[in-house]
């Protein structure tokens, strides 16, 4: 059995390195991690082409593939086949994220509410400029202390 | 800054540089040695007033083989008359087409006796229009990082960025075709990567290389990623060739001496030129990738 530890990592593919780290940096605050493929060295070694961005405490690869994904529909906002990305922002922040996407003009379904019984409060469902699917979410068990994992160092 | 103020290239023969470039491109041959820091030199000028200076050199710099070039402006109407003296001297006129939007159908490039490659684009019209070269209009090098080139160029010189590519599946698909025969793109615009990882076993990918486009006035500068390890110039020297000459007001020059001596920039100067000289005074500098570059203002 793997018994692994813990997540390092996801990656998602966009077609414009630049235009999604200033999405996750600009509209979702995230801070810029590494590059790969501006080096010599990365280039004679035949690296894949991708930059990262780290939100709180979670490190999101963003591979540059070589064609064109299928994107989905404008106002497809939760997912062809339900894989997304979900992050939490405390309770008292959420409506804040909501005016923020309005803002910077992203569109969204939501605000959804859970059932009083799921760990879940609230969520808001967008895309991200090369169609990769995203939620932001309140937690009603934000008050329990989790072990965070804490990032390093980047690739 | 304003733009291009000259270029220096290497060449091993002044005598037949200057020839050649008279003859197919008129430039105007206006004396040896007025530049000062260009080694036994000749400088040549054109109608925009920006000079070429041939540095001579036992072994030239010319770098053929990657995207290092030097663009100069002229009618579409003259361009025929440097295609027919090219044929005379039986020299191959290349069409390779570039990934910079503004180039989009100047694509004729050769090269000179050296192997320093030459590219004529469409000239912006000028009042007093002679036949041959109107300006310098971009020149290309090269760089191992370019986000260190790109902070360089932007952040510390405060230059702008025109275009990139490499960051966008549309410059990989494109590059598909490369690879597959169907365009013919010029040296140092492309390259085939053999991916490292086992799983993919070795496999090549045709890919295009990354790249960065930064303009101020009328000029532009190219830098391209180098794909190999090249030798550096020693630390100590910097001041050499080839290099690239940035024009700049008086005002922007001292911002910029201090500027880059607060980014520690490999510095020399500022000289102020003898009155004699076409420049007032020059900062020479190293840009991330070595080369050589000189701040100057024009009198």
């Amino acid at each position: 059995m793997a018994d692994v530890e813990g997540l390092s990592h996801s990656a998602i593919c966009v077609h414009d390195l630049r235009e999604a780290e200033d999405f996750y940096c600009n509209v979702l605050g995230a801070r810029l991690g590494n590059r790969v493929n501006f080096k010599t060295d990365d280039a004679i070694r035949g690296r894949s082409v991708h930059g990262s961005v780290i939100l709180e405490d979670y490190l999101l690869a963003l591979m540059v593939p070589r064609d064109f994904m299928p994107m989905p529909a404008d106002d497809e906002h939760r997912g062809a086949h339900g894989f997304r990305h979900a992050f939490r922002v405390p309770r008292e922040r959420f409506g804040e994220i909501v005016s923020s996407l309005r803002t910077h003009g992203v569109g969204f379904a939501g605000p959804t509410d859970h059932p009083e019984k799921s760990p879940f409060g609230q969520s808001i469902y967008f895309k991200d400029p090369s169609g990769n699917f995203l939620e932001i979410l309140w937690r009603r068990d934000e008050n329990v202390d989790f072990r965070k994992p804490y990032i390093t160092g980047v690739g | 800054m304003d733009g291009i103020s000259h270029l220096v290239i290497e060449v091993s023969d002044l005598k037949r540089s200057e020839e050649f470039y008279h003859d197919i491109l008129g430039f105007e041959l206006l004396g040896q040695d007025q530049i000062p820091n260009c080694g036994r030199n000749s400088v040549l000028g054109c109608a925009s007033g920006q000079w070429l200076i041939l540095s001579e050199s036992a072994e030239p710099r010319s770098l053929a083989e990657t995207g290092v070039h030097q663009a100069y402006g002229m009618l579409p109407s003259d361009r025929e008359g440097v295609a027919k003296k090219l044929a005379e001297r039986s020299i191959v006129v290349h069409r390779y087409k570039e990934d910079r939007p503004a180039e989009e159908g100047d694509n004729f490039y050769f090269h000179d006796p050296d192997g320093n490659r030459i590219q004529s684009v469409t000239g912006k019209t000028v009042s007093d229009p002679r036949h041959g070269v109107l300006g310098i209009d971009h020149a290309a090098m090269e760089c191992h990082d370019l986000e260190w080139a790109e902070d360089f160029y932007v952040r510390v010189l405060g230059l702008t960025v025109e275009h990139r590519v490499g960051w966008r599946t549309e410059d990989y698909v494109r590059a598909k075709l490369w690879g597959d025969g169907k365009a013919n793109m010029a040296p140092g615009t492309r390259r085939w990567d053999q991916r490292y990882t086992v799983m993919e076993q070795k496999r090549l990918l045709p890919r295009p290389n990354t790249q960065l486009y930064v303009q101020f006035g009328d000029s532009t500068l190219g830098i391209y990623l180098a794909t190999k390890h090249r030798q550096e110039p020693p630390e100590r020297q910097i001041v050499g060739t080839p290099r690239i000459g940035l024009r700049c007001g008086r005002a922007a020059f001292h911002r910029l001496v201090k500027v880059l001596a607060e980014n520690h920039a490999p510095l020399q100067g500022p000289v102020e030129h003898p009155l004699t000289t076409p420049i007032a005074a020059s900062l020479y500098v190293k840009d991330p990738g070595a080369n050589f570059l000189e701040i100057c203002v024009s009198k």
